[in-house]
């Protein structure tokens, strides 16, 4: 229904103003898994949606980068168990319905 | 427009450092991502991000503070939010379940139920979307078509009936969720907010509005020009009108479900000129008839 957009290495780094370390140590601690292969990155539009979570922790609340992994860890749980949960209630909709 | 500094909830004497304060306070409770089930966050997210945006720039504070630009415009381009993401892709890389597996694993725990659900689930109706639609009172009255951009940049075109009243929801049939199978596409419902107009208020499928006259047009009558939800028309006020004289323009109201017009009801105020007027003082003065009548005896107990 929607089309999907993917950005380059290079469009990413400059729609966040960030370096390639920044995006290497980034992707490093696995707060971003863009698919592709290193050579030729591609991010979709989860990755950029959490790129600009990552700024907003990090500029507009100053949180260093202990809290943000540490955050983005309990976020990325936090969505885990409500995908869960969605299933959850679709499943039982289904099956009692 | 609300106040950039309120919304913040700062005086406008506060440093960049009590500001900054202020907004860390209330973006951490708001941030969209980090409230993905609350979803007034967003818009409450939006507004005082807009306002830090203006106030956390030293450049753009100085020119809003000296009246150069107002806080128009001072909403943040709307872009998707993480959530609107993690929530819907199970095959986000970044969903992470493990601190809840042991509820997945049990025998007849949740897993066996997401398998019965899976199995059953093959021909599902799509789920109905909910929107609002603010539209403007003079809109509401005539109706039209809008358009309407979807939170995933889609567009949806929505026929608004002449008429329409505060709070109606329109259903538009398979514009909602795609289903699964042999289900079909749920129905987008629309719930239309009607922005009040400064001047029209509407009761029924009658229109309301309060207009000033002259001294000389209460008194002698005149024909006058009125505004109504279709543009002004000419209104014969009859001599010997008073404050609160109220006058039927005919049809002139909102369409009625049944076929046919309500009313507008124009209610006068007769004003006096706004400087002292030597002139009427002088009349007043020596109108000995006009001094016996007590409008107070009518009202008082």
């Amino acid at each position: 229904m929607t089309l999907r957009n993917t950005l380059g290495k290079q469009e990413f780094l400059s729609l966040f103003d960030i370096g390639h370390d920044t995006l290497n140590a980034w992707i490093e601690e696995e707060w971003l898994i863009p698919s592709g292969t290193a050579s030729e990155l591609s991010f979709s539009d989860i990755d950029i949606a959490r790129a600009r979570l990552i700024r907003d922790l990090q500029v507009d609340f100053g949180v260093n980068d202990e809290g943000v992994g540490m955050i983005l860890h309990l976020v990325d749980q936090i969505y885990g168990m409500r995908t869960t949960l969605i299933a959850l209630r679709q499943a039982v909709q289904t099956t009692s319905g | 427009m609300k106040d950039p500094y309120d919304i913040i909830g700062v005086s406008h004497t506060a440093s960049a450092a009590e500001l900054q304060k202020a907004y860390r306070k209330l973006a951490k409770k708001l941030h969209p991502d980090l409230n993905p089930g609350n979803a007034e966050a967003e818009e409450k997210f939006k507004e005082i991000a807009g306002a830090y945006d203006l106030l956390g720039d030293a450049e753009k504070r100085k020119k809003f503070d000296s009246g150069e630009i107002d806080a128009a415009g001072a909403e943040r381009p709307h872009h998707k939010y993480y959530r609107d993401y993690a929530s819907a892709e199970s095959a986000s890389p970044y969903a992470d379940n493990s601190s809840f597996a042991e509820f997945m694993e049990s025998e007849g725990g949740f897993a066996e139920l997401l398998r019965r659900g899976a199995r059953a689930q093959t021909d599902r109706r799509g789920h109905d979307l909910e929107f609002r639609l603010p539209i403007e009172f003079v809109e509401s009255i005539a109706g039209g078509s809008k358009r309407l951009t979807l939170p995933d940049g889609g567009t949806l075109d929505v026929t608004i009936p002449p008429g329409i009243a505060q709070g109606q929801v329109l259903r538009l049939r398979g514009k909602g969720a795609p289903g699964s199978g042999k289900g079909g596409f749920g129905d987008a419902l629309i719930e239309v907010e009607i922005r009040p107009d400064r001047l029209l208020t509407r009761q029924g499928d009658d229109i309301h509005l309060e207009w000033p006259v002259t001294l000389a047009e209460a008194v002698l009558g005149a024909r006058i020009r009125v505004p109504t939800s279709t543009g002004a028309v000419t209104m014969a006020v009859p001599k010997g009108s008073n404050t609160g004289t109220m006058l039927r323009l005919k049809g002139r109201g909102a369409p009625r479900p049944a076929g046919g017009h309500g009313d507008q009801f124009v209610k006068l105020r007769v004003m006096l000129p706004k400087e002292p007027n030597a002139e009427l003082e002088a009349f007043v003065s020596g109108w000995e008839s006009g001094k016996s009548y007590d409008p107070r005896e009518e009202v008082a107990p």
